[in-house]
């Protein structure tokens, strides 16, 4: 439907600029966003690290005060990684207000009378999922990193993390399922009518896919490091074909009869 | 694009949804300048036919050039050049009218200081004052007018309308009504307005394509469709008296007479058009009334309409 064939970039980083203005502008949409990382990769694994170093503590007696959900996860640190995939499950439901957002602020239409080109426009808005998720969890992934060597200091004695294989799984593998996730969110994100909706929905698909991946990194770490390395290239294949099947099927055509 | 060339020129375009037809082949044009009213009661098509033009919508059939351009080949190049007012104004209430008009400025290529410099048309709109303020704590009015501006932020050569004054009150109305008079068609900028409002038509339109569900009933200038479609010409006689019966049958057997109705002081009689009136007032005369007065009424706009309205309602 364009002339255009080269990406816009200025119109991306515009979308991308307005959204994460608006989240940085947004409180209820903020701390959480960092709360839950800052919870999960920092302030679990020291307290856990910490009183299981004090000795007295059995962890699993700490344990019995988490959530459910939580305390599996919490209590094998700081032998796992997954964690940081599941704050990355968490960032990428985030990425349902992409279109249902526009949607429900009524600004869709608006969206689409202007000279952007339906391939930036999902471009954009994928973009605005993957950079903050990834960027988040990777920051939390290097605090964490810093809580395990401090917390584990007092035993070990010298820093451990982060090794060459947990290295891949957060560069490599981490940012793979995160772009299989947005995949699926943009796509529920344009068939819904509320960002809400669009979580709920999304999450039903993204959090089996999430659990999938946790489980499958358990055994990614005991095979070693080449597996783990091609493991990551069949997400990205799959993240790649899915946003490629998304990014044809998005028409401002379909949009607009959405509307 | 020469003079003489049309801004908008559109043949059979024909659009439907899975709920059934939205348009069913539009032919209209639109000249250099012109304001042209797409008139028509909710869900005539007018919504339909902007997002069509604008090359949003694609077309189940038809053809269409505006501004010289193919609008779904070129939807891009067509889009830099047009600018759209939306039904519901379309602002993020996330942000200051500034920020809303700033973010458009960007997208349609803006560097960030010609973008603020452009927010000064929020003075023009009467919205200065309150550019750095959220647009949530917004009247419908005020948002509608923000809208505008943001809508001529790039000096569009070509402009869509789609109900700019629904839901504001009286004064609101005005005031949007006003700004389109004197702002929207600068320039001479093209405008196509989107209206269930005949005033509103009748004030700022040049030609006006009249819609009901999704089909054309007519299309011309003001004048050109009460000449068209007003068949009846309505001429208030003033005798001093009600008409009595013998004068009635005798003004309906007369050529080109439709209807003869006797009144408190005379009769209202329905004739073809305007030459019709001497042989009125003759036979009146002939009858042994007096004739006090004579009023021909020229149709107004409210009747073409109605006229209209009626002739879509009956399936022809
Ligand atoms: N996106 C859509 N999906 C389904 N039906 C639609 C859509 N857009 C318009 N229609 C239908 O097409 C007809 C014309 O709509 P529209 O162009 O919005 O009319 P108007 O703007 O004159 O009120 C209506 O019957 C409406 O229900
Ligand atoms: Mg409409």
């Amino acid at each position: 439907m364009s002339e255009r064939t080269r990406t816009d970039w200025t119109a991306v980083r515009s979308i991308m600029g307005r959204d994460l203005l608006a989240v940085r502008r947004s409180k209820a949409v903020l701390l959480p966003m960092l709360l839950v990382p800052l919870l999960m990769l920092v302030l679990l694994p020291a307290s856990v690290g910490f009183a299981a170093n004090r000795g007295g503590l059995d962890p699993s007696q700490f344990l019995s005060f988490v959530p459910n959900g939580l305390a599996e996860p919490i209590g094998r640190y700081p032998e796992h990684e997954q964690v940081v995939i599941l704050v990355l499950g968490y960032l990428v439901a985030l990425a349902g207000d992409a279109f249902a957002g526009e949607k429900e602020r009524k600004t869709l239409e608006t969206l689409l009378h202007l000279p952007i080109r339906d391939l930036d426009l999902y471009i954009g808005k994928l973009l605005v999922g993957f950079v903050p998720s990834v960027a988040v969890s990777w920051i939390g992934f290097l605090l964490f990193c810093i809580t395990a060597n401090l917390t584990a200091w007092p035993t070990m004695h010298r820093a451990f993390m982060p090794t060459l294989l947990w290295a891949v799984m957060i560069l490599w593998i981490a940012p793979g399922v995160a772009a299989v996730g947005l995949g699926v969110m943009v796509r529920v994100s344009i068939r819904v009518n509320n960002t809400q909706e669009a979580q709920q929905l999304g999450g039903a698909v993204v959090l089996p896919l999430v659990i999938l991946a946790v489980a499958q990194t358990t055994a990614l770490l005991l095979a070693g490091i080449w597996p783990t390395f091609l493991a990551g290239c069949v997400v990205w294949a799959i993240a790649i074909w899915l946003n490629v099947r998304g990014a044809r099927s998005f028409t401002r055509d379909r949009m607009a009869a959405r509307l | 694009m020469g003079a003489s060339e049309r801004v908008i020129e559109c043949e059979a375009l024909t659009r439907s949804f899975p709920s059934g037809m939205a348009l069913d082949a539009l032919t209209i044009d639109a000249a250099p300048g012109e304001v042209l009213a797409l008139l028509g009661p909710n869900g005539a098509g007018k919504t339909t036919t902007m997002r069509l033009l604008n090359g949003v919508l694609l077309p189940d059939s038809g053809t269409a050039r505006v501004l010289g351009l193919d609008p779904w080949r070129d939807g891009e190049a067509l889009r830099r050049r047009t600018g759209v007012l939306t039904e519901n104004a379309g602002l993020d209430e996330r942000f200051t009218a500034l920020e809303n008009l700033q973010f458009v400025g960007r997208l349609r290529g803006m560097s960030e200081s010609e973008a603020r410099t452009r927010g000064a048309l929020l003075e023009q709109v009467d919205m200065g004052h309150r550019a750095d303020v959220k647009v949530q704590g917004f009247s419908t009015g005020q948002r509608k007018r923000v809208a505008l501006a943001r809508a001529l932020l790039h000096d569009p050569e070509l402009l869509f309308l789609d109900e700019p004054t629904s839901g504001l009150d009286p004064a609101a109305t005005r005031a949007v009504v006003d700004l389109i008079g004197s702002l929207a068609a600068d320039h001479g900028r093209t405008v196509v307005l989107c209206t269930h409002f005949l005033g509103e038509a009748g004030k700022l339109a040049n030609r006006m394509a009249v819609l009901f569900q999704g089909r054309l009933h007519a299309f011309g200038t003001p004048d050109d469709l009460a000449a068209e479609l007003w068949s009846r010409f309505e001429v208030r006689l003033d005798l001093g008296a009600p008409a009595s019966p013998p004068l009635i049958e005798a003004l309906v057997t007369l050529p080109h007479v439709h209807e003869a109705t006797a009144t408190d002081r005379g009769a209202i009689v329905f004739t073809s058009e305007r030459d019709d009136v001497p042989a009125v007032v003759a036979a009146c005369v002939a009858a042994g009334s007096p004739v006090y007065g004579v009023d021909p009424r020229d149709p107004n706009l409210e009747d073409v309409y109605f006229a209209i309205e009626a002739r879509a309602a009956v399936p022809a």
